[in-house]
């Protein structure tokens, strides 16, 4: 740590955010590598320092004997305003270096509510924050997850954006900026190639034109710059890399544990998920090499918890005995196995045992609507029954609270089926006290969270308008309405920064000013209720004449040139419109296990899905 | 099952680790060195785990001790050398023996304050002054019952024993200061007295625990 950094700690909270230094962090001679890289995640370390793919990726770099990777975090304001007080640019966690000196900064897009943090990163890093303005080669600014699948209102500031898995691309990406540094090409030399990399998508590189109502008219590549950019996906996660260690922090963070990754992508294909579809074809890891990166991460880091990571645990095809072996070691090691993201139609009873070998953890469940006509109109394919039955075992194992997930704002979506959310919420509580075999002398909890729903590219819901403000608000107040019992405790979300975000998921290039005008006006840590100022966000769009409902209450038409059509994430638009189509029949789609929906995700993936096998 | 006291030193970086993620720290740390610790038994078995005296965030020490219950065939030195191959930066252990006296033993704390200043010998005479007057009062957040309440406190009579030196340009006050768990005077109320107080300006730019002591000034074993 630098004595510059380290006279600023007295006067902040949580130094241990800032101090580096943490069990497993990687630290190298500057002097021996050629590209020295700064992931950022553009949240507090807490958050961020939770987050998988920075684990897997800082772990990858670092694997390189010519590359350092530094892990970089927003300040929190007692930070920002010390560093800024005294001149202290943002810098990499490991060596203390200030990251405008890298040669990559790299920024992971987890939520769009984080877009104007990336913007203070980089001024707090002492660099422009549009990319015209930075004419070096270096540093580049690269951005990638899941929000990349519609980078657009972002291409104003970064340089480069990879598209899918960043395993194998962030390598080819590496070897090629070595090649350009040794030769000293410019910037421009270096974009220009690397947008020929697979999965690499360069702004700067396309125009675009605008129809006279707004929408988009054409998307137009400059030279020889791919018309449609393929995300990358990684063909096998047996041997696909995964850390055989994790940075284990000294303060509390939010997922502090061990995580295993079993599988990605998901069969379910529930309608309003972009998870579900960006992230397919599935590709599954087997049970051995599970447990035995599982048993390595508990090993190096001593944590005594392991959790399961994926979209939808209990759907991997051999969950039994994966989870047979590892509740194995993991019991006789004191180690506690959690599995977040259980489904209510296949949670068995054996799975409920083995999670009770050794401590329990909560139980949560997402029916994600209220009543059955919306559930199939979402595709979520759980019925009412599934949902009392996973219940009643719960209660009958001895649970006394359950978690329920549910969406308010949902395409096709009344009243009723608002009011079906509390219903059923009632019909789990009613289940407790006719079960004989409940704890006793213990009351139920069931906490019912109703988030508002954002409509997303790459789902079938792509077209759809998003629930005005008041729409949503009156949902909400119905929903509180419609509970009647004090064992029901329910939370929602503000409608303002579900608008916003559903502005900025679908939203266009030209958002861009009004981003930066936002952060301009003081707008950063957007997510956080006690930062977050709607007026500011509303004078940004009024400023530029934009308009929010366009961006989110509007209904689309099939035949509009999207925002991201230019980008191909396997999944081919008539599959995404019959969904569309089918959803508002009301009708369902069978998983991917028991029918190919031809999607067209196995096609990035030379014809390979493991839902299929 | 025995009981061993592992004494470890806390220095740099580790500085900023507070007491509550120390003790997550050091579990992790047990489990990477597979130490065969010994579990409470019950709903929830968690290893016996207990520190001498909690150390404020930002404040250094060469005599931190925790008791852990060991279960199983395992020899101090090996406990030792397993412990030390798997700590984290800033932190070390320096002996592993045989928990001689009671934690509640524990009576003074002995630091070492680093001050850092322009003018070393005019801050010297400066604290010498302030710590031979009657009185030097600072408030102190301390409870009533439940309540949190103010609390005014004269250092001058809680302070056991001192000695003022001056070496590079800085001002080092080695003091003896009550601890433990009847009264227990953080050093940093002393130093920030020192700093609020002091014309000349210092700042303390480093806090050291040396020594835990017992009631007669004995070195805690």
């Amino acid at each position: 740590m630098k004595y510059e950094v380290e006279r600023l700690l007295k006067y902040v909270q949580k130094p241990g955010r800032y101090t580096g230094g943490e069990l497993n962090s990687i630290i190298k001679d500057k002097d021996k590598v050629d590209i020295r890289y700064a992931f950022c995640f553009p949240d507090t370390y807490e958050i961020g320092m939770s987050h998988l793919g920075m684990k897997i990726l800082y772990g990858l770099i670092n694997a390189r004997d010519d590359a350092w990777c530094e892990r970089v975090f927003a300040p929190v304001d007692d930070m920002e305003e010390q560093m800024r007080k005294n001149n202290v640019r943002l810098f990499g966690l490991e060596s203390g270096d200030y990251i405008k000196d890298f040669d990559f900064i790299g920024f992971t897009l987890q939520y769009e509510l984080s877009y104007t943090n990336i913007l203070n990163m980089l001024d707090l890093a002492g660099l422009p924050v549009k990319a015209c303005d930075r004419k070096e080669l270096s540093p580049i600014i690269v951005a990638g997850g899941p929000c990349a699948c519609n980078p657009e209102p972002l291409t104003d500031f970064v340089d480069m954006f990879s598209l899918g898995d960043g395993e194998e691309v962030t390598n080819e990406i590496l070897d090629l900026y070595k090649e350009h540094k040794k030769k000293g090409s410019t910037k421009e030399e270096f974009l220009k190639e690397a947008s020929k990399i697979k999965g690499v998508y360069v702004p700067s590189l396309y125009d675009v034109e605008y129809n006279e109502d707004g929408t988009l008219k054409a998307f137009l590549p400059k030279g020889d710059a791919p018309e449609k950019i393929v995300k990358r996906v990684v063909e096998d996660l047996d041997t696909c890399y995964y850390p055989d260690k994790f940075v284990v922090p000294f303060i509390d963070i939010v997922q502090d544990r061990a995580v295993e990754e079993i599988f990605r992508g998901c069969i379910r294909g529930c309608r309003f998920c972009q998870a579900g579809f960006i992230y397919r074809p599935i590709r599954e890891k087997s049970p051995d090499v599970v447990n035995r990166q599982a048993k390595s991460l508990c090993d190096t880091s001593g944590y005594d918890e392991v959790s399961l990571c994926s979209l939808s645990t209990s759907d991997h095809s051999e969950i039994q005995p994966l989870l047979s072996d590892m509740i194995d070691w993991a019991t006789k090691d004191k180690i506690n196995v959690s599995l977040p993201s259980l489904r209510v139609d296949n949670f068995s009873d054996e799975l409920m045992e083995k999670l009770q070998l050794v401590r329990r953890s909560g139980l949560t469940f997402a029916p994600e609507a209220g009543t059955q006509r919306l559930r199939d109109a979402i595709n979520k394919n759980v019925t009412e029954q599934e949902v009392i039955n996973t219940a009643h075992k719960a209660f009958s194992g001895g649970w006394t609270s359950i978690k329920l997930y549910f969406m308010i704002g949902l395409p096709t979506e009344t009243l009723e089926d608002v009011a079906g959310i509390a219903e059923l919420g009632q019909k789990v509580v009613d289940e407790f006290y006719r079960n004989p075999e409940r704890q006793k002398g213990r009351g139920v909890t069931v906490s019912i969270s109703a988030s508002s729903f954002v409509p997303k590219p790459f789902t079938p819901f792509q077209w759809e308008a998003q629930d005005t403000m008041d729409m949503l608000e009156e949902k909400q107040k119905h929903l509180l309405s419609s509970i009647h019992t004090k064992k029901i405790n329910l939370s929602y979300h503000a409608t303002p920064t579900s608008l916003l975000e559903g502005v900025f998921a679908r939203g266009d290039r030209r958002l861009g000013k009004v981003i930066e005008y936002a952060w301009r006006n003081g707008c950063k840590f957007d997510s956080w209720d006690d930062h977050f100022n709607f007026e500011v966000w509303q004078k940004a769009f009024d400023e530029f004449s934009l308009d929010m409902d366009f961006y989110a209450n509007r209904k689309r038409e099939f035949d509009e040139l999207l925002p991201w059509d230019h980008l191909d994430y396997g999944i081919s638009k008539k599959f995404l419109e019959r969904e569309n189509i089918k959803a508002h029949n009301a009708q369902t789609t069978d998983h991917c296990r028991i029918k190919c929906n031809a999607c067209g995700a196995n096609k990035i993936n030379g014809g390979k899905c493991d839902a299929m096998c | 099952m025995r009981c061993v006291r592992v004494w470890f030193s806390k220095t740099g970086q580790a500085k900023y680790i507070s007491h509550l993620d120390l003790m997550r720290c050091m579990s992790r740390l047990m489990r990477r060195a597979h130490i065969p610790l010994w579990y409470t038994e019950g709903f929830n078995p968690h290893p016996y785990m207990m520190f001498a005296l909690p150390l404020s965030l930002g404040s250094e020490s060469n005599c931190e001790s925790m008791d852990i219950r060991i279960e199983g065939d395992i020899t101090d030195d090996e406990i030792f050398k397993r412990l030390n191959d798997n700590m984290p930066i800033g932190l070390e252990v320096l002996k592993i023996s045989e928990p001689k006296m009671k934690t509640n033993a524990i009576t003074y704390g002995e630091y070492e304050l680093t001050f850092e200043t322009q003018q070393s010998e005019k801050l010297k005479q400066e604290i010498e002054k302030m710590l031979s007057a009657d009185e030097l009062i600072v408030s102190k957040m301390g409870k009533q019952g439940r309540k949190k309440v103010e609390k005014q406190v004269n250092l001058i009579e809680k302070i056991k024993e001192y000695s003022l030196d001056e070496k590079d340009g800085y001002v080092i006050l080695n003091v003896v200061l009550p601890a433990g768990n009847t009264v227990n005077i953080n050093p940093s109320l002393l130093s920030g007295a020192i700093e609020e107080k002091s014309f000349i300006g210092g700042e303390c730019c480093r806090t050291f625990r040396k020594r835990l002591l017992t009631e007669d000034m004995k070195e805690f074993e």
